[in-house]
């Protein structure tokens, strides 16, 4: 399963693009995304404590189980106002 | 509840917004709040901020706030506007109006959501130098 993964605000600085795809096996979860994800883009896993992480449009925790169609969004902590 | 959400990369007309508002004969409190680009970023002097925004997950998020200020509180409606792109010093980035029966409830709301958008809202800044 390939899964979108778009990075927010200064995310996009570290990665260095603002979004990428990452094929993970079936019944993955988002812990297992972000250590993929890790690998490919090491200054990243060192936000990995404040580091705030949506799938489509809402929160989810590390053990959220991935599905087919599923967007990933990953970001720091929100400043709005 | 009444709500409206607005998210724009215009500036804010708080003259449109007053002539706007619609307030029943039930309601006793209008609150409104208006937060505006300070010149300083901690210890440095700042032009502007530039605000970035998830659009389709930062509507769901205030719906979702919404929905929980509406259990939590008798509001009669919310009116929220939030700025996107470049943000001068001294301009308004953020316009909040709660209107409900009394003024407790009204600026409780009004404190509540302000609070929990910076909490879970994805907006973000980056301040531009001067």
């Amino acid at each position: 399963m390939r899964v979108p993964v778009h990075f927010y605000s200064y995310f996009k600085d570290l990665a260095g693009c603002a979004q990428t795809e990452e094929a993970v096996a079936d019944g993955s979860t988002l812990a297992d995304l972000l250590k993929q994800v890790f690998q490919r883009f090491p200054k990243l896993a060192a936000m990995e404590r404040s580091m705030l992480v949506a799938v489509g449009v809402d929160y989810q925790p590390r053990h959220h189980v991935l599905k087919d169609g599923d967007e990933v969004s990953l970001f720091p902590p929100v400043q709005g106002g | 509840m009444k709500r409206q959400l607005t998210i724009t990369s215009q500036p804010i007309d708080e003259a449109v917004l007053l002539r706007e508002r619609r307030v029943s004969e039930g309601m006793g409190a209008v609150i409104y709040f208006l937060g505006v680009v300070r010149g300083t970023e901690g210890e440095r002097n700042i032009s502007a901020i530039e605000y970035e925004a998830f659009q389709k997950m930062v509507e769901h998020q205030f719906h979702l706030l919404f929905d929980d200020m509406e259990k939590r509180w008798p509001i009669e409606s919310v009116r929220l506007v939030h700025r996107t792109g470049v943000v001068k010093v001294n301009e308004p980035s953020l316009w909040v109006e709660v209107v409900a029966p009394h003024r407790g409830e009204a600026f409780a709301a009004c404190q509540w959501l302000i609070d929990e958008m910076k909490r879970v809202v994805p907006i973000w800044k980056k301040p531009i130098s001067s």
